[in-house]
């Protein structure tokens, strides 16, 4: 099988083609995950303030995450007006998608940070903003990143899936080889895949690292 | 002999290398209530735990009723000795009754059986009945851990073992459960291995206490007038705390104390005359000291101080007179009523009495 | 207007009809995803509450749940179908796959959250480790299970969309047909179908973890702040 992924690779054809796919996988998948974080986590902050607001928001991502992100990728143009293999519905679609699937653990992370500890910031005179984004955030983080590292392994999942309905990105490599028959860049592809997973864990987790140093004693993978 | 737990020489070292437990011997008698006390990591909880073999010696030999505890499948032996433990460890998913009920089901027995046996039991540690069909996690800490006790004593094991088992719950509670706990043994006569690192509450509760040290070396072991009046050394004497010529009182009789008579007056009335002035209810329970009048007329009622039972320890009477507004300690008897009052100068000249009878 | 489109779509009676018609292909669907669920679970429950119970080679299952998890359900199944020339094998394979590790997740932490006081009590009272794990861990660790159930169900009905890539049926097949024609109609009628389907089975999943899930883990779960649907299962 070795030989033949090489063979398949030496041409620079393929080389390039299978770049291009990557790249194009890479920003299917991370720009929505971005896009997702952004919008999660004041939404998340949100309902875990505001009493009243958190079991729609909860309910509701809950609801959107039910449905399957395919349906997702072919309804949202009747809604945006874009075609459905739009790389803008695609992303749109996901980060939905990721909002839903992530609202969830900000909220549970909020939850977890401890009450004495806010308590003990805002008796120093922090203000809300301020205090959210200099401690609970920070404190949040390992739950939170939790959530991401799932999000990040879904959305790589889900990008390479909408291949069979003429999505860009790896799963083309899937498409291609099924349909000449052709097992090497089948095997490529998802070796590609679960290297990309893998690179995307190893960073989110090293950038987890980094941002909680004092953290690090207690916090498990 | 059925009841008795024995350490010989038993040592656990675990893998790191920290020996929790050094060369211990200890015999926890038969019917009596043996305390394991110390600070943080001198080994009490795991020679607890090796007793039931949750945890398993390095070295050592422990018998329980005569028999090692290796000698055994380690359930079996289990099911013959009671466990209570901090948290109670109650099974959420089952109903209060169900958890009771255990041990029994465990063994073999029939639910109904099971259950009859655990409704009894719930009555024993002073449970409402409406609590039976109820879930733990609608208890209270404290009702937690009278199930918990309860469900250590199902299969009426000849031995408790009991980890820390009022630690967990506020001070007014533990002193609820500590006095039922008291009350079962005196119904019950088990043999208890307790553990916990409160000198009050062994001193309380322990006909016997063992203090260990870091390391699970034993320090002393007797019962605890013995230690409060003899330390054994440095780290004993000062583990047992201060106080610990106030707190021997405890173990003093007041045979032959005085009782004056008191002057009283139902309350709502004035007093008949000068001075101090108790006074009390229809049942003669006392409800506060009436001070002597003021200069420009006017009485005020003052709280009373603690109260002696008659019969009591001396601690109680000379803490009585002390913490009176008057200076007469009030002594009640069973009811609550007042008999009458003790000076402190009195406990004193009995304290001396009894220190001369000494040899 | 798309909605009269679609209206249109699920108005005309030769949809519902034959094999080609949304019963036939819904029946379809749900074959593949109880096939694929009940296999899942029959694979990862007994090895996550195993390894969760004996508390050894967590690590390696964890390891081994995520690299699941990344595996491209769709390069599986393009693999498998020209290594083996069956296509419902591979569908079903692929989509195995796909559903043990939340299922495993599931199990595994559904274990791991019994609180370490409860085993201790029932190891002491004279309980076996077999008795240990029936009577005591299960019970409290169908939640965290329960979750990785629907979690479960929830990305296999999604995804069985995929069977169609092979020729076959489910609704990804009314997907595919409608993508080939330009038929987009067809496709948003296919989306909301699988949508719907989706909804459906999560609230019955919903419904029997009520029924199934002993009252007092209920309880005791809900005094001490809440499990729920683990997302993705992951631990």
């Amino acid at each position: 099988m070795l030989e033949e992924i090489l063979r398949y690779l030496s041409s620079p054809s393929n080389r390039e083609k299978v770049l291009d796919l990557l790249g194009e996988h890479v920003v299917l998948a991370v720009v929505p995950l971005l896009l997702g974080l952004a919008v999660a986590v004041p939404l998340g902050w949100a309902a875990q303030r505001v009493r009243w607001l958190r079991a729609p928001v909860l309910g509701s991502a809950s609801v959107l995450y039910t449905v399957p992100a395919l349906a997702l990728f072919v309804l949202m143009p009747s809604v945006l007006g874009t075609r459905i293999l739009d790389g803008a519905n695609v992303v749109v679609a996901l980060a939905l998608y990721t909002v839903a699937l992530l609202v969830r653990p900000v909220v549970d992370a909020l939850d977890a940070v401890p009450g004495h500890v806010v308590a003990a910031a805002t008796a120093m005179g922090y203000r809300p903003a301020r205090r959210f984004v200099a401690v609970e955030l920070p404190m949040a983080v390992p739950v939170l990143a939790a959530g991401v590292r799932v999000a990040s392994v879904s959305n790589i999942s889900l990008v390479s899936v909408g291949a069979f309905i003429g999505l860009g990105g790896l799963g083309q490599l899937f498409t291609e080889g099924f349909q000449v028959r052709y097992l090497a860049p089948i095997v490529l592809g998802i070796v590609a895949t679960l290297l990309l997973a893998l690179v995307m864990d190893l960073l989110l987790v090293g950038l987890r690292w980094v941002s909680t140093p004092g953290l690090r004693a207690g916090a498990q993978a | 002999m059925q009841r008795l737990i024995e350490f010989r020489g038993v040592t656990k070292r675990f893998d790191d290398g920290t020996v929790a437990v050094a060369q211990l011997d200890l015999i926890a008698a038969p019917g009596q209530i043996t305390v394991l006390v110390g600070p943080s990591g001198c080994g009490k909880t795991t020679s607890l735990r090796m007793v039931n073999r949750m945890v398993e010696p390095t070295s050592g030999t422990l018998l329980v009723g005569g028999q090692d505890v290796r000698s055994r499948p380690p359930a079996e032996l289990r099911r013959g000795i009671g466990y209570v433990i901090q948290q109670a460890g109650l099974f959420p998913h089952r109903t209060v009754l169900d958890n009771v009920a255990t041990v029994p089901l465990l063994t073999g027995a029939t639910r109904r059986a099971a259950r009859a046996r655990a409704s009894e039991l719930l009555e024993l540690v002073g449970l409402p009945s409406e609590l039976a069909r109820r879930y733990p996690g609608q208890l209270s800490g404290g009702q937690q851990q009278r199930v918990g006790v309860a469900r250590a004593l199902a299969a009426d094991p000849p031995v408790l073992l009991m980890d820390e088992p009022f630690s967990a719950v506020d001070p007014v509670v533990r002193e609820g459960l500590q006095d039922e706990l008291l009350r079962l043994q005196g119904e019950l006569g088990k043999t208890v291995l307790f553990v916990t690192h409160d000198i009050d509450e062994a001193i309380k509760l322990g006909d016997r206490v063992a203090v260990l040290r870091a390391g699970g070396v034993l320090a002393q072991f007797g019962p605890p007038q013995q230690l409060l009046a003899e330390p054994a050394d440095e780290f004993v004497a000062g583990f047992v705390g201060r106080d610990r010529g106030y707190r021997s009182l405890s173990f003093v009789s007041t045979d032959g104390l005085a009782v004056h008579e008191l002057a009283t007056v139902r309350i709502g009335a004035p007093a008949a005359g000068p001075g101090w002035w108790l006074a009390v209810d229809g049942q003669r329970r006392p409800r506060g000291w009436l001070a002597p009048p003021h200069p420009g007329g006017g009485q005020a009622v003052r709280a009373g101080g603690s109260l002696h039972r008659l019969g009591g320890p001396m601690r109680t009477a000379l803490d009585a007179a002390l913490s009176s507004p008057s200076g007469l300690g009030v002594v009640v008897d069973d009811t609550g009523a007042v008999v009458g009052g003790v000076r402190a100068e009195e406990v004193l000249a009995a304290w001396r009495r009894h220190r001369g009878n000494d040899a | 207007m798309i909605v009269n489109e679609v209206l249109a779509w699920f108005g005309d009676p030769a949809h519902w009809r034959g094999p080609g018609g949304v019963p036939m292909r819904v029946a379809e669907h749900l074959y593949y995803t109880v096939v694929t669920v009940l296999v899942a679970v029959v694979i990862a429950v007994p090895l996550g509450l195993a390894v969760g119970h004996t508390g050894r080679g967590g690590v390696v299952l964890v390891g081994l749940t995520n690299a699941m998890r990344a595996l491209p359900t769709l390069g599986l199944l393009t693999f498998l179908f020209l290594l083996l020339g069956s296509a419902d094998v591979a569908t079903v394979v692929a989509l195995v796959v796909l559903a043990v590790p939340p299922v495993l997740a599931g199990s595994y932490a559904g274990v791991q959250s019994v609180q370490r006081e409860i085993v201790d009590a029932a190891r002491g009272m004279g309980m076996t480790s077999t008795q240990c794990l029936w009577q005591v861990e299960l019970p409290a660790a169908l939640p965290l299970l329960l979750g990785g159930l629907r979690s479960a169900v929830l990305q296999v009905v999604a995804t069985t969309a995929v069977a169609a890539y092979l020729g076959l049926g489910g609704l990804g097949r009314l997907l595919l047909d409608g993508l080939r024609s330009l038929d987009y109609p067809q496709m948003v009628a296919a989306a909301l179908l699988t949508a719907a389907l989706a909804v459906l089975l999560d609230l019955l999943l919903a419904g029997m973890a009520r029924l199934v899930v002993p009252t007092g883990v209920r309880l005791s779960a809900a005094s001490a702040g809440g499990a729920g649907r683990p997302r993705g299962g992951g631990p």
